[in-house]
């Protein structure tokens, strides 16, 4: 395609908390700080900045781009915010390899953040925002009762049990017990836990949903040239891919993310991927429900259609299993300030594969993983597909 | 021109509200920024000697190179004023009997954006030296507005 080749070579990651004292702009600098010190790179090395975060209503501050630009390293350089929603997270890298693909830059900052405890009492209320005004706010939505309408559907098309789903929470918060920067780690935690949490909007209970949180995650994104001069474990991307569906919510596939797809099939037509379930050795699958990383991993062609549910039962998609999923802890378990929870799942693919994941590390030595994230008006799929050869 | 002007030919409304109330915190150097104002009256930067400015407020990072801040300075409580705007109307669009004054007020290599008053419109000038007037003590409450506004003053 005429591209250059993008290697990450750094990463950095705040601990995801319910409340940060920090600043939207102090939590980007520990985060961005980080993954420069990670490299031993300064911003001096530093070409140009992507920053991604979710809804300004979060950290209520509107223009946040503008905002949380000196934290994340921009002043004098050039610098753009991108943002589709809950995909952000795995756009904001897409947005940072096409700046160094491109031959534009040869060394880009990518830095994601989001403070959700800003917004009062509670950040699902910036969700009653983003509906149509005249035809669909007067009934007050809220993601909570849309995406249980969405599992709902899930659940029925399919003939599964909340009991199967509970156990990807199971072990997306076991996960996060290994994580130094998790929220909601719980090694101890069962199926009974989640069946038995506070119910929200039924079939969602408490523990069925991801913790809204305050964090930064930041990546160093360079060109090959750069990379070998600065580490000899550099982490490629192999595959890009972006999708959306209709805007209308009644005009979709609740049960299947057919966008999650097509931008999986962009993704793996780029790394040359014939056979995913056999090529990708790690995945990270958006998770800020449990069902979400089932209808995900569908999506990827990683599980066939009602069957995702079964990975996590049967042990196939622990850290140990034949295809690990979400070894981070995820959403779930690690928490989800939207945006960084994205890239969160790049940045655990980058250690996973160069052996650094410390107590998460899968066994096997992994040679290649995937992150998806999703979002916008929850009908946007982003897929990053990741390597150890470029 | 009111700013509220009216266009008579609009289409009818549908009324709705983004409901948004927030509690934010002041940060690392914001706790630290405001407290100096409310516990002792001091405007505090935080020096970047690599890069050689006095950031006011005080930072808790340089955004020219990310290092740590971990100089904190007094910057005094006197000013140039920088620039400064007349006030004229409310926000509503009627007319104020008196002007309201604000003015960026440079402090280090940074500065403040705040009210003037203690002053002659006649004697408003850029470049004109102004201070700092606190509130009582017992009125602060941490906030920028503990500082109610800035007056004329001599070196
Ligand atoms: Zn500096």
């Amino acid at each position: 395609m005429g591209m250059r080749k993008v290697a990450v070579v750094g990463a950095g990651m705040t601990k995801f908390m319910r409340r940060a004292q920090e600043t939207g702009k102090e939590l980007s600098w520990q985060a961005a700080r980080m993954a420069l010190a990670s490299c031993e790179m300064t911003l001096d090395d530093i070409q140009a900045v992507c920053l991604g975060t979710a809804p300004d209503a979060f950290d209520s501050i509107h223009l946040k781009g503008e905002y949380l630009s000196d934290g994340a390293g921009a002043w004098g350089k050039p610098y753009m915010r991108s943002y589709v929603g809950g995909g952000t997270g795995v756009f904001a890298p897409i947005q940072g390899w096409y700046h160094v693909a491109s031959g534009l830059f040869d060394a880009v900052l990518v830095v994601c953040e989001e403070k959700m405890s800003s917004f009062y009492p509670h950040a699902q209320g910036a969700f009653l925002t983003i509906f149509d005004h005249t035809t669909e706010r007067p009934l007050k939505p809220n993601l909570l009762w849309i995406f249980a309408m969405e599992m709902n559907r899930y659940m029925q098309t399919y003939g599964i049990s909340k009991e199967d789903i509970a156990h990807v929470a199971v072990k997306n918060k076991r996960n996060a017990a290994d994580h130094p920067c998790a929220l909601l780690g719980n090694p101890d935690i069962t199926v009974e836990d989640v069946l038995n949490s506070e119910l929200l909007a039924w079939p969602v209970n408490r523990l069925d949903v991801s913790p809204v949180s305050d964090g930064a995650v930041a990546l160093v994104m360079v060109a090959e040239h750069v990379a070998k001069r600065v580490t000899d474990k550099p982490v490629w991307i192999q595959g890009v891919g972006w999708s959306l569906d209709t805007a209308y919510w009644t005009n979709r596939d609740l049960a299947y993310p057919r966008y999650v797809e097509y931008a999986a099939r962009m993704a793996y037509e780029m790394a040359g991927i014939k056979e995913p379930r056999k090529e990708i050795n790690i995945v990270e699958p958006y998770d800020p429900f449990d069902y979400k990383e089932c209808h995900h991993l569908e999506g990827l062609l990683l599980a066939d259609r009602g069957q995702a549910p079964q990975l996590a039962i049967d042990g196939v998609s622990l850290r140990d299993g034949d295809m690990p999923v979400c070894p981070s802890g995820g959403l779930l378990g690690v928490g989800n300030p939207i945006a960084a929870a994205g890239l969160m799942k790049v940045a655990e693919i980058f250690w996973q594969l160069r052996g650094e994941a410390g107590a998460r590390q899968v066994p096997g030595q992994p040679k290649r993983g995937l992150a998806q994230a999703w979002g916008d008006l929850m009908q946007v799929g982003t897929v990053v597909i990741m390597g150890t050869n470029p | 021109m009111s700013l509220l002007e009216r266009y008579p030919n609009a289409p009818g409304a549908w009324l709705g509200e983004l409901p948004i109330t927030s509690r934010y915190t002041a940060g690392l150097a914001g706790e630290r920024f405001l407290r100096a104002i409310k516990d002792d009256g001091k405007i505090m930067g935080s020096r970047c000697d690599r890069c050689g400015i006095t950031y006011v407020p005080a930072r808790q990072f340089c955004e020219r190179c990310l290092d740590e801040l971990d100089e904190w300075l007094d910057v005094g409580t006197k000013g140039e004023v920088y620039t400064f705007t007349l006030l004229f109307e409310n926000l509503d669009g009627t007319a104020r009997e008196e002007p309201e004054v604000v003015a960026f007020i440079r402090l280090g290599d940074g500065g403040l954006v705040h009210k003037l008053d203690e002053i002659h419109l006649d004697d408003l000038d850029i470049g004109m030296l102004v201070e700092a007037v606190f509130k009582p003590e017992t009125e602060r409450q941490g906030s920028i507005l503990d500082i109610a506004y800035f007056r004329p003053t001599s070196p």
